[in-house]
This record gives C-alpha cells, structure tokens and sequence, in this order.
C-alpha cells in the first residue's frame, strides 16, 4: 500500500464510522412511509453534512449522512483512457448485480463512479464494523482489479506485437 | 495460434482428405475467408474435378497491378475460365494429379493460399519498382538525383474492405505500406492505441531489424492527394504505416514478407477482441466471486465480509438420536 493510499483509506474509514449512526425515522411528509431520508430529500432537517474525502482530484469519496440513511459515492482513480474504459466496464457489471450486494446502489451519483446506500435496517441486520471494513476492502480490490487488468493489458500488447514483427527479423 | 495462417485452412483440408484417395464424392462449399473473401469449392462437371473459384472485392484493383499475371504463374496449367459471380478459378483434376506426395502437398499449399497469392500482386509489383529506382538511384548522389527516382513510385491503392484501405508506395530506398483501419467503438479504438504504441516501440526496445512502423490518426504525408483518402477528425481511422528497407525485400524473403504483411490487419483487431473477450470474461468472473464469495482465498472477497457481517443467529437443524430431524423454536 502507497504511502498516501493508508492515510486516505484510514480517513475514509474514520469518517464512515462516526457517519454510520443511524435510528428508525419514518417519514415526516407521507404517512406510513419510511424512507431512507437522504434519497427522498424531503425533510432538510433531518439531513447532516455531507462530506468529501479527496486524495487527489481524480480520487475522492462522498459522504452524505442523513437520521436513517448513508449514501457514499467513490470515484475511483482513472488515470487515462484505459482505465476510464476499465472502471467504466467494472463498475456497471457490479451495479447491474447491485440486488445481490444489498448495499450498492443501481446508479451512481453524478460525478462519481460508484455509489452505496446504507439504510438504518442494514445496520440492524449486519454489523457496523464490518460494513465499513467492505467498504474499506471494496476501494483496495476495485484499485488493484483495475491496475492489474491494465498491466495485462500493456503485457499482451507488447507479446503480441513483439510476435508479430519478429518474423522480419 | 498467437500468428495466423495465410493459407485457408479449410480448402487445405479439403483438398487433403480428396487427395489422399478416398473414393470422389460431390462438393459443394462456400467458404468465407477474412476480409470478405469467399471461396467456393464444387464439382460441377464430374466428381474427380474439383473446382476451386475466390471472389475478392477489389479484383479489379488487383488485375490493375497485375494479378493475372502473379494467379497464371503460380497455378499455370491449372486456371480454367472464372465461374460465374467469381474472380478466378482453378480446377484440380484428382484422375491427373502429380505422382510423388511432396508434389502433391506442394499442390494443396498452393491453392490454400490462393487469397494470398491474388494479394500479393501489388506487393510484387512494388518490390520490383524497388528494385529498379534503386537501380537507377545507385547512379545518382542522393543530392543531384531526379524528382521522378527521388520521390519513389505511384501509390498503389488496394480497398479491400468497406471503409479500409492498403496503400503500398515503392521508393529507392524503401516500401512503404500503410494500412488505413477503422474502429467501430471507443474501447477498439483505446485499445488499438495500446496495441500499435507497442508496435511502435517494439523496434526500439526488441527487435531493431524489423520494419518501422508508424501510427496516426490523420493520413500520412505519402497519401496526400490519393483519390478516397479522408481525415475523419475523431479519430476514428487510424493509419498504421510500415516501412519495408532493403534488407525486407530482398528475392529469397520476399514471399515470406508478403504474406505475413497481410495478415497485419486481421491479426491486429484479432488480438484486440481477444483482449476485449479476456477482459470481459475476468470482469464477470470476478464479479461472481464477490457474489459467491467462495474464490481464492488470497483475495479477502467483499461479498465474503458482507456476509460475515451478517450477525450468525440462522436457524440450525437438530437431529434426535433416531434420525428425525427437528427445529428449534424461538432461538
């Protein structure tokens, strides 16, 4: 792990715990609803400060706390175009799973590549610390899958152009 | 499998499962080769007349830098007037074939690359254009030598597909090919950047006799004023020029040099959509793990800690001592 990459995650690790604190509230506006607050925007009272995690300008995390609601929205490094190209690829393959990740939510928020919802029922039924460690580890995998594919990418053209142009050797 | 073939696979064994004495049948094939080549494989007269016909879009172009000529001296005895709606045929007489077996081979690798062979015409010609300008140029200092020998040959234009073109340009010094190609979508065209820098490079790092190759996206000096050459503006066609020098073109390598130039194309956008395919099928795969959660241990999976967030509070089934199964209640 870089030097700058520890820090980063570190902050985006602490600032989610103490985000992640979240109570039954039911609708203020429709009766018999409830809502994750921070989607319905409704009632501004019961929105917190949102809050952004930036390593760099391509790299940064959303925070949007709410009374019963998280949304956070990552943008993931994209140095060039291949990687614009892998991350795009990536993370509509995950999003259209998204059901199957509880947490995930089907589009991200503009800006950003990737986005999750945490309602007050998903910290019920899992725990805290350990929905924050998947978010942590979600980062660390999504960066590594990505510069791995891109290396793979690098190596296979140099072999194949390197193949190609030896029989005029 | 990492280089193609230039001979057609399928008319090659074809042609060896005929020859090698198996009882005459009826054929009738139609075979498709890269680039919008067809080839048609029959029978039309007796079942010992195998009849081999290759239609190619820009015959006419070929014909033009003569590949009339190039087909009759490699198939000489064997031509036999074109069938309707094809190019060119050749016709094998099984009754009439050569005696020895390498002659025979020799036969079936001959009409296998019949593509090949129509294609090459150009090349030839340029090689041979070559020869000559560098024949006359030996005359001169390179200061004081005529426009006509300095500036090399007409630009041969082969349009081979829709939209893609060859251009082959023959100097004192050099031919010069340039293939123009088209990518139908961003990531083609993000990846063939990766791809053909590496080609770039590759001379500089690996393999320092090979050819120069050059690569951009508006047309290249030697194609200005060419009839059908456009700059499309976005990128979308790239032009990939290839410098052949005199040690390339020399008589014993030519006929390798010709063939496996050809195949630049194909083997250039093959390799980009198995790349695109590897990519495709790691992503899925990867994302199935998250899913399942059960993979290689080395990777601490998300969905694995989604799941461990889980609190473990599932009902479990209890088992009397007889067998029968029960559920505790109000765990």
């Amino acid at each position: 792990m870089s030097q700058s990459l520890r820090p980063y995650l570190q902050c985006v690790r602490s600032s989610l715990t103490s985000a992640l604190c979240l109570s039954n509230f039911a609708s203020q506006t429709s009766e018999r609803h409830n809502v994750p607050e921070i989607e319905a925007q409704t009632s501004p009272e019961v929105l917190l400060n949102p809050l952004t995690v930036a390593r760099n300008e391509n790299e940064r995390v959303l925070i949007e706390p709410s009374i019963n609601s998280v949304r956070i929205s990552i943008k993931i490094k994209q140095a060039d175009e291949i990687e614009h190209i892998l991350v795009h690829k990536f993370t509509r393959f995950l999003t259209q799973r998204a059901e199957a990740f509880f947490i995930l939510r089907r589009k991200p928020i503009k800006g950003y590549d990737i986005s999750f919802l945490i309602t007050n029922y998903h910290t019920e039924e899992m725990l805290k610390h350990k929905l924050v460690d998947f978010i942590i580890q979600f980062m660390e995998e999504v960066d590594k899958e990505i510069s791995e594919m891109k290396l793979f990418l690098n190596a296979r053209a140099r072999f194949v152009a390197e193949s190609f142009l030896t029989p005029f050797d | 499998m990492l280089l193609l073939d230039y001979q057609n696979v399928l008319i090659q064994s074809v042609l060896t499962e005929r020859f090698s004495g198996a009882p005459p049948v009826n054929i009738d094939q139609t075979v498709s080769d890269f680039d919008g080549v067809t080839f048609h494989i029959s029978t039309p007269d007796s079942k010992t007349k195998i009849l081999v016909s290759i239609q190619v879009k820009c015959f006419n172009e070929l014909v033009k830098y003569g590949a009339q000529q190039v087909l009759e001296r490699e198939y000489g005895p064997y031509v036999v007037a074109p069938e309707n709606g094809y190019n060119f045929s050749v016709q094998v007489d099984l009754d009439n074939l050569p005696d020895d077996k390498e002659a025979r081979d020799d036969l079936i690798r001959r009409v296998s690359l019949l593509k090949r062979n129509a294609m090459a015409a150009p090349f030839e010609h340029a090689f041979d254009e070559h020869h000559k300008l560098q024949e006359e140029a030996s005359k001169f200092t390179s200061e004081e030598a005529p426009q006509g020998v300095r500036e090399g040959g007409q630009v041969m234009a082969i349009h081979y597909r829709e939209e893609e073109a060859i251009y082959i340009k023959a100097s004192h010094d050099r031919v010069t090919v340039i293939f123009s190609t088209i990518f139908r979508e961003e990531t083609d065209r993000v990846f063939g950047k990766v791809f053909i820098q590496e080609f770039v490079d590759a001379r500089r790092r690996a393999i320092q006799n090979a050819p120069q190759v050059l690569f951009r996206t508006d047309p290249p000096l030697e194609l200005q004023g060419v009839p059908g050459v456009k700059d499309s503006g976005n990128g979308e066609i790239g032009y990939v020029t290839f410098v052949l020098f005199p040690r390339h073109l020399t008589r014993q390598r030519r006929d390798e040099v010709i063939s496996h130039i050809q195949t630049f194309r194909d083997y250039f956008h093959y390799h980009i959509k198995a790349s695109k395919a590897y990519i495709h099928s790691r992503m899925r795969r990867r994302t199935a793990d998250f899913l399942q959660g059960k993979c290689n241990p080395q990777y601490k999976l998300p969905t694995k800690v989604l799941r461990r967030a889980r609190p473990e509070n599932e009902e479990k089934e209890r088992k009397t001592a007889s067998g029968r199964t029960f559920k505790v209640q109000g765990s």
